[in-house]
């Protein structure tokens, strides 16, 4: 038995600021566990840049939306605020996002770009030495700041360095399989250490989850193999409940065929959206905001184009990313990671052609339910687990992409995601810290977790069954991506339904072929796909409820925003096997006299 | 090349096997793999894995060059198997070899051991060592003190550089080109408060001065960076310690300052 004063699980932004605040704050024994070494978590892939409003750059007076930016003279009224920051958010998130939870978030912005300018990050300049900043689609203002487009790298390495100096353990490849609730209260979790194929219990007085993403559970996506959303499964089936999980994003630039990321810098930068007629057709759809429109409406714009038979490729599946007329200069200084992935992945230099992209599944804006403080909340009123006094899941908290906080409701803006890993990822530290200084305990666990996992690798490995994990996992996207992606409908979706619980059924009798404890790769890629397929359910299940369309869900049969019965959190808490997920809804935090809900238009 | 048009083209994908535990000694085993215009070498591995052989094992994750996991060794050469198309890497007769990164203890198959990679990395120190007083806003820095810096900052860690160097296929105990370029970026920011000290830590034998200047691993990196560049830069600078101490504390008055055009 392994024990810490902290676990925390994840070491992408929001692990590693949760863990570097901790250790700072005097927190003395804190063991941060990934599956995968830190340096490699997916927050590195992050392109664009990180959301503020520093008010270093604005647009030249008089040329336009998409005209060039200058430097803000200094001593010069500010353009952009906190204030309008929020607005772009809550209207980003079609009036779903927690307004009490995204005030926190711009406020702390500003100062959280300069802590990571401080511990040494390399952001792009104005020429005066002060933090470039570019636009991003959403935003009414110029306001992410960037490392060229390699900005999540950066802020990762700079991040797991500071983190480094704190004394925090690191169990890098270990791999977190259960979450340990009892009465309300968080045990710690159980995990294989992948090297040696030990699993063992890890008790601690509070466990953080930063497990990220789950964009792995649709055929194209620009999702790291990683993504499986492992902890947002784990905590499902501890009995914590999932919030808005039908939300998902698909990116409108995912190159073709992979899926890979073409940063959005590259329509912040200026780049065209063509079709097979060579229009610029944004200006039918967003006539105003053009390619930088939010993430929906331009993935939205995009797929009916296709569907109406103006696509591009052999498989008319795909539109062009034209960035020609940027020029090659800045194409090389702004964008230098775009131009080699194209360049390696479709022999395209966009230099010289236009690039071929198609809509990529790439944000989760749904997960594990917190306050603003990483507190894991699971009531559907917004206290914690379903049950009478409603007090928290004592001692578990979580941040970044696997939490639901939630600031980006139905639709994330670019940029938002680092900014939210960060500042709630630092908040979860501070909470944790103030939690175990004030005298937190360890709780005993009854029984022996590690040897019910044992068992569960142990059927994978032995059992007679013979179903292939994955053909299991393919069909999975494949369902996901036809019956639950951009355009959704009740037939299609209640067919998903069917089809997710026949592979759940199915999964059980699936067998690996690799039975060997060593560093067993084959093993943890059953787990995930176990961990897909439980929280697809509960995507679907959440769609499906979902008689509306907003933000990232869009149903064809109720294609328009429904205030009067819609606007609340989905919540979704596991029921009896074979019952499916149990839904209830949660209030939306809005300040009516600030924010009320408007039409969204751009 | 000439294809009838209805027969797939196959590629023999040959790839180092090596479980410790049972295992004596590597050897190889083929795998048949259809040659498609799209396919990476990280897709052909996934197909074997996948289709052919579970128990095949390697490390990947971002897919696109950027998380620095799937660093091999492919036809006698370091490469990300990620961003290389397979069929970029066929020989004349036809095969891809696929083995683990040189001179590094293996773990299972493809996956090695970087476990002295990493202490290296951490003896450079390399997080920013930064002035206990800050400004409110950003400390100012110029374009081309950015530019300098990304040639060290973009390194994804994947270990291509440490296992060509020839250095360290004899001496674990030499820094390494990774932490060395690491080391560089440090020393190279004008934010750093310990330039100094790094200098006089990576200025002894087991730091810049053990570099051959053999060039591995600049032909090494997947990212293009030059990590012997670097390492001269050190050199020099190490040599010169006094002048660049002072120079630096120069620097550093200016730093709250905006950046005046020249
Ligand atoms: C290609 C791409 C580009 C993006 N660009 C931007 C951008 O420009 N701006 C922006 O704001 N956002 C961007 N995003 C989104 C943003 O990068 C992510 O939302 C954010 O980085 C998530 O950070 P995180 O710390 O929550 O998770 P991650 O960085 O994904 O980290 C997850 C961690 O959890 C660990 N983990 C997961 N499961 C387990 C387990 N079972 N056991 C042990 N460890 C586990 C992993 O090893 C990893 O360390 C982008 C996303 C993608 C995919």
């Amino acid at each position: 038995m392994i024990e810490h004063e902290v676990i925390i699980v994840g070491a992408g932004l929001a692990g590693s600021w949760t863990a570097m605040v901790a250790g700072q704050r005097g927190v003395k024994d804190i063991g941060v566990l990934s599956k995968i070494h830190p340096l490699r978590s997916h927050s590195g892939a992050a392109q664009g840049g990180i959301a503020a409003a520093l008010n270093n750059a604005r647009p030249v007076a008089g040329t336009g939306p998409r005209g060039p930016l200058e430097p803000v003279p200094q001593g010069e009224d500010p353009p952009d605020s906190p204030e309008l920051h929020m607005f772009d958010t809550i209207k980003g998130s079609d009036w779903l996002g927690d307004q009490d939870a995204i005030e926190i978030m711009v406020n702390e912005a500003p100062e959280i770009i300069y802590a990571y300018e401080h511990m040494g990050c390399v952001f792009s300049r104005l020429p005066d030495g002060r933090i470039a900043q570019r636009r991003f689609g959403g935003h009414s203002a110029p306001r992410a700041n960037y490392a060229a487009d390699y900005t999540g790298h950066v802020l990762l390495h700079t991040i797991h360095e500071q983190a480094l100096q704190h004394g925090v353990e690191f169990y890098s490849e270990w791999y977190c399989m259960d979450l340990l609730v009892e009465d309300n209260v968080c045990r710690g979790v159980v995990a294989m250490d992948v090297l040696t194929g030990e699993i063992h219990t890890m008790r601690a007085k509070a466990v953080m989850f930063g497990t990220g993403g789950y964009g792995r559970a649709f055929e194209v996506t620009s999702n790291a193999y990683a993504n499986t959303g492992d902890g947002v499964a784990i905590a499902y089936n501890a009995g914590v409940p999932l919030m808005d999980m039908e939300f998902v994003q698909f990116h409108p630039t995912g190159l073709y065929e992979h899926g890979i990321l073409m940063s959005e810098a590259c329509r912040g930068e200026g780049g065209y959206l063509t079709n097979s007629e060579d229009e610029r057709f944004m200006e039918r759809y967003a006539p105003d905001k053009m390619e930088l429109a939010p993430r929906d409406l331009v993935s939205r714009s995009e797929q009916t184009e296709i569907d109406e038979g103006r696509g591009i490729g052999p498989d008319g599946k795909g539109i062009y990313l034209d960035l020609r007329h940027l020029g090659a200069e800045k194409i090389k200084a702004r964008l230098p990671q775009i131009r080699e992935l194209a360049i390696d992945f479709v022999g395209v230099d966009p230099i010289d052609d236009p690039i071929p992209i198609q809509p990529t599944a790439h944000y989760s804006m749904g997960g594990i339910p917190t306050d603003a403080d990483g507190q894991v909340i699971a009531n559907a009123d917004g206290q914690v687990i379903a049950d009478a006094d409603g007090t928290p899941v004592v001692g578990f908290y979580a941040a970044g992409e696997c939490a639901c906080v939630s600031v980006h409701g139905a639709n994330r803006l670019g940029t938002n995601s680092l900014l939210e890993a960060s500042v709630f990822g630092r908040r979860a530290g501070h909470a944790i810290a103030d939690f175990v200084q004030n005298g937190a305990e360890l709780h005993p666990v009854t029984g022996d977790p590690a040897e019910r996992n044992r068992q569960r690798v142990a059927r994978l490995m032995d059992g007679a069954g013979s179903e292939s994990v994955e053909a299991i996992a393919q069909e999975l996207k494949q369902t996901m991506t036809d019956d639950c992606g951009i355009y959704r409908d009740k037939e299609r979706l209640a067919q998903a339904m069917q089809h997710v619980g026949e592979m759940q059924e199915r999964f059980k009798d699936a067998r690996v072929m690799d039975k060997s404890k060593r560093f067993n790769t084959d093993v943890l890629a059953a787990f995930e796909t176990e961990h897909l397929l439980t929280f697809s359910e509960v995507i679907v299940a959440g769609a499906l409820a979902r008689e509306e369309s907003r933000g990232a869900h869009y149903r064809t049969d109720f294609p328009k925003r429904d205030d009067e019965g819609w606007l609340k959190h989905t919540v979704a808490h596991k029921g009896e096997p074979g019952e499916g997920p149990r839904l209830s809804d949660k209030g939306v935090n809005i300040d009516w006299d600030r924010f009320p809900p408007q039409e969204r238009k751009y | 090349m000439t294809t009838n048009g209805s027969r797939p083209r196959m590629v023999t994908v040959r790839v180092q096997r090596f479980n410790p535990d049972v295992d004596e000694k590597p050897y190889f085993d083929e795998f048949q793999v259809e040659l498609t215009p799209a396919k990476t070498i990280l897709d052909a591995l996934h197909e074997i894995k996948t289709a052919q052989d579970g128990s095949v094992t390697y490390r990947r994750s971002c897919r696109h060059a950027i998380c620095g996991s799937c660093a091999m060794y492919v036809n006698g050469k370091n490469i990300l198997v990620c961003n290389t198309p397979l069929r970029d890497k066929i020989d004349e007769e036809g095969t891809v070899t696929i083995r683990p990164l040189p001179y590094l203890p293996i773990i299972k198959d493809l996956v090695v051991d970087r476990s002295s990679f990493w202490e290296q990395y951490e003896r450079v120190k390399p997080w920013l060592i930064p002035s206990a007083d800050v400004p409110e806003k950003e400390f100012r820095m110029s374009s081309e003190e950015v530019a300098a810096l990304n040639k060290a900052e973009t390194c994804i860690m994947c270990g291509a550089c440490y296992s060509a160097c020839q250095v360290i296929a004899m001496n674990k105990r030499y820094v390494g080109p990774h932490a060395l370029l690491k080391a560089f970026l440090r020393v190279l920011d004008p934010r750093d408060m310990a330039p100094s000290e790094r200098l006089a830590d990576v200025g002894d034998q087991d730091g810049v001065f053990r570099c051959h200047t053999i060039f591995n691993c600049i032909d090494a990196c997947p990212k293009d960076l030059d990590p012997t560049k670097a390492i001269e830069t050190l050199r020099k600078l190490a040599q010169k310690r006094q002048a660049f101490e002072a120079a630096r504390r120069d620097r550093q008055r200016m730093l709250n300052e905006p950046i005046a055009s020249s």
